[in-house]
């Protein structure tokens, strides 16, 4: 039995659905109720636990970094590890990385002890640290051969280069590259022993959106490969387009933890629907309020916000704003997204707890 | 030009130089130590009293006269050699740069006024302490002539050097260059691959790899036997080339050269440990280096130094290197330099051995 999200054509709505690999189902959308067929597809990802973090705790004199946390993180699954900087990110991960020794708790990566073994387990793994700068007068091809050297288990280099598209700059000095090139190098020597786990921290901080978007085409892809790809940011919209299981850290402690919908569900709000620059808004408001919509409210300048629970209700509002003969600009459907979800979690915006 | 800006700019910088404590520390302890030091040696300077040796074969009224004279100067401090010792081969046992011998007969004949010499020895290579015994003897001789004979010339000097080849002084400098050059080398470039590849995360990062501190220490070192290879050889060809030099490269010479890299990279790593923010490797580096240099009797003899400052260059690691290679290249006194070499060695395991117990990959 497997876990697979599909969206609905329909409402655009992501839904999680069991069944074995090749199984076919009909299933029924829960945003707008409407029937579909489903195939569960072949290619599953592999059982079990890549790695598994029991009550881990990082202390530093007065300060608790990271407080007494624990998870798993299943083998060929991306792993987004969202939080602020401060939170706690960067040392849990240095912690499964065995850069930093944790005050209590256990880590098991690949099954092994790391605390015992983790020697054992340093040709299954890739890793790219944080803010990681490689050798500034090594062309980019010397680099991954360097790195690729260090190890027993060795992955074709000329292949990941064409894979993470660097062809055209395999014999550039590594200090001539741009902040992306250099991020996707740093990907490419993470993948120099083609590893099982591969630790990204931060991997687009500090890059323009485009290259941003370079280096997701590059996770995504060695999420189609089947590896385990530990991520950590403070992106939400890293998270929301590359993860299938997110964990949200805020102050050294987990606070919520499950897939996007799981997250949505459980601490998003209902999509709201925005009526944009509307005339005789108070009246509008009135009317809907009479209809049934009772949280409908102003956002200034003639705009308003109806929370709405299905798809029907949208047609509703829209049908009795004809009939009423309202002036608007336009409509929109917003969903809930992980921004709202550490609002509701936290009581402030992402942006508000880096700043 | 906009004067707020540039007071703005020098108050974030007094800032940042205060919150780096590494950088402040060295930036006040670099000139504290500079001037301690250079403050002891040149403070000596009035005072400074050479080293010279005396053996009388004589032991006569007129050769006691002699060594009085010479002790009231007070410019020497005088080790009188025994008659029945073979004074050449005392000289290359104990290194000794100047060396008067007086005669056997020598009172006799300055009583029947036969023209009689003294013997001294001296090392070129030591020109200050020559020049002083040299024009202080001859001055004494000079004064004795004129009370004996009224001015005729009966005491004469006769001068030998301790070495067989014709030195100047760059030969005493060329082992001291190199010695120095690998030092400065290794101790910086060590300190300064230590906090860049610490600040850019490639130490986090080779941590995570099979490869060990031991190994990647070792593969540095050997980068820096390299670059002390080239060094050697480069300045060995100018000196022999342009300056006309006798460079004598023994294998023992070889051995020294490997020992000092090791030593001196050894030395950085563990600096390095210490040396948190990359801005302050090169005065962390600097503030070890240069006091070395000068104690360590690089450019000018040991012997010019104040006598505590000799203690203190003999628990130094570049003066043992800078002994062995004189020994070895120059002086060819290859059991001398046998002995600095060993140390040079025990030096170089000290500090590789602490350097891959110290040097740290992890964080706290």
């Amino acid at each position: 039995m497997i876990e697979q999200r599909f969206k609905c054509p329909v409402c655009g709505e992501i839904s999680v659905f069991h069944g074995n690999p090749g199984e076919q189902q009909v299933v029924v959308c829960p945003g707008c109720h409407s029937k579909g067929r489903i195939t569960i597809p072949l290619l599953s990802r592999p059982n079990g636990h890549a790695i598994e973090v029991t009550h881990l705790k990082k202390v530093y004199g007065d300060l608790i970094a990271v407080n007494d946390i624990s998870f798993a993180v299943r083998k060929g699954e991306v792993f987004a590890f969202l939080g602020p900087n401060g939170a706690g990110k960067t040392t849990t991960v240095e912690m499964i990385e065995s850069i930093r020794q944790p005050t209590s708790g256990t880590i098991k990566l690949l099954g092994c002890d790391i605390r015992t073994d983790f020697n054992g387990v340093k040709e299954k793994i890739g890793i790219l640290p944080q803010e990681f700068h490689s050798f500034e007068r090594l062309t980019v091809r010397e680099t991954l051969l360097y790195f690729s050297n260090l190890f027993k288990k060795k992955a074709d280099v000329d292949e990941i280069i064409s894979t993470l598209d660097l062809t055209d700059h395999k014999n550039m000095l590594y200090k001539t590259l741009s902040g992306g090139l250099k991020q996707r190098v740093g990907v490419a020597i993470a993948l120099v022993n083609d590893p099982e786990v591969i630790f990204l921290d931060e991997p687009t901080t500090g890059l323009d959106p485009k290259a941003r978007r370079e280096v997701w085409g590059v996770i995504a892809g060695l999420r189609k490969k089947g590896k385990t790809v530990f991520l950590t940011t403070h992106y939400m919209e890293e998270a929301e387009f590359l993860a299938d299981h997110i964990a949200v850290i805020h102050k050294g402690k987990i606070i919520a933890e499950g897939s996007l919908e799981d997250l949505i569900q459980r601490y998003g709000s209902d999509s709201i629907l925005h009526i944009k620059k509307c005339k005789d808004a108070a009246d509008v408001i009135a009317m809907l309020k009479q209809e049934g919509f009772p949280d409908a409210s102003s956002e200034g300048n003639g705009d308003i916000a109806v929370k709405i629970d299905y798809k029907e209700r949208v047609l509703e509002i829209l049908s009795r704003l004809r009939h009423d003969c309202v002036e608007y600009d336009s409509v929109d459907i917003r969903r809930s997204n992980l921004e709202e979800v550490f609002l509701r979690l936290t009581g402030s915006k992402l942006m508000e707890e880096e700043q | 030009m906009n004067f707020k800006i540039i007071g703005m700019d020098f108050v974030y910088s007094v800032k940042g130089w205060y919150r780096s404590r590494g950088g402040m520390f060295w930036s006040l302890a670099f000139p504290i130590i500079l001037i301690l030091l250079f403050g002891a040696i040149f403070s000596g300077v009035g005072n400074t009293k050479y080293t010279l040796y005396i053996q009388d074969e004589d032991q006569s009224q007129i050769s006691e006269m002699f060594n009085t004279t010479l002790n009231s100067t007070k410019l020497f401090n005088i080790n009188m050699v025994k008659p029945d010792v073979n004074i050449t081969e005392y000289i290359k046992d104990k290194n000794i740069k100047a060396v008067i011998v007086i005669p056997k007969g020598f009172g006799d004949k300055v009583r029947l006024s036969e023209k009689v010499n003294l013997s001294f020895y001296y090392d070129p290579s030591d020109q200050t302490t020559v020049q002083v015994v040299r024009s202080v003897v001859t001055s004494i001789l000079q004064q004795m002539n004129m009370e004996i004979s009224h001015g005729s010339n009966i005491i004469g000097v006769s001068e030998i050097k301790t070495i067989t080849e014709n030195f100047n002084y760059i030969d005493f400098f060329l082992p001291g260059m190199i010695g120095f050059t690998i030092m400065q080398s290794a101790i910086y470039g060590s300190i300064e691959r230590n906090t860049k590849y610490r600040k850019d995360g490639i130490l986090r990062k080779l941590q995570t790899t099979p490869i060990t501190r031991t190994e990647w220490i070792l593969a540095k070192m050997l980068f820096m036997m390299f670059l002390a290879g080239i060094t050697t050889t480069l300045i060995s060809i100018i000196g022999i080339l342009v300056f006309g030099m006798t460079v004598n490269i023994t294998p023992l010479v070889i051995i020294i050269v490997i020992a000092t890299s090791f030593l001196f990279s050894g030395m950085g790593m563990l600096i390095g440990r210490f040396v948190k923010e990359e801005e302050t490797a090169d005065t962390a580096g600097g503030a070890i280096s240069f006091p070395m240099m000068f104690l360590a009797g690089t450019f000018f003899p040991l012997e010019q130094m104040p006598q505590f400052l000799q203690v203190v260059a003999r628990v130094l690691p570049l003066y043992y290197v800078n002994e062995g290679l004189r020994n070895s290249m120059i002086y060819l006194n290859q059991n001398e330099a046998l002995i600095n070499g060993g140390v040079v060695i025990v030096f170089a395991a000290v500090f590789f051995i602490s350097g891959v117990i110290l040097t740290k990959w992890k964080e706290d």
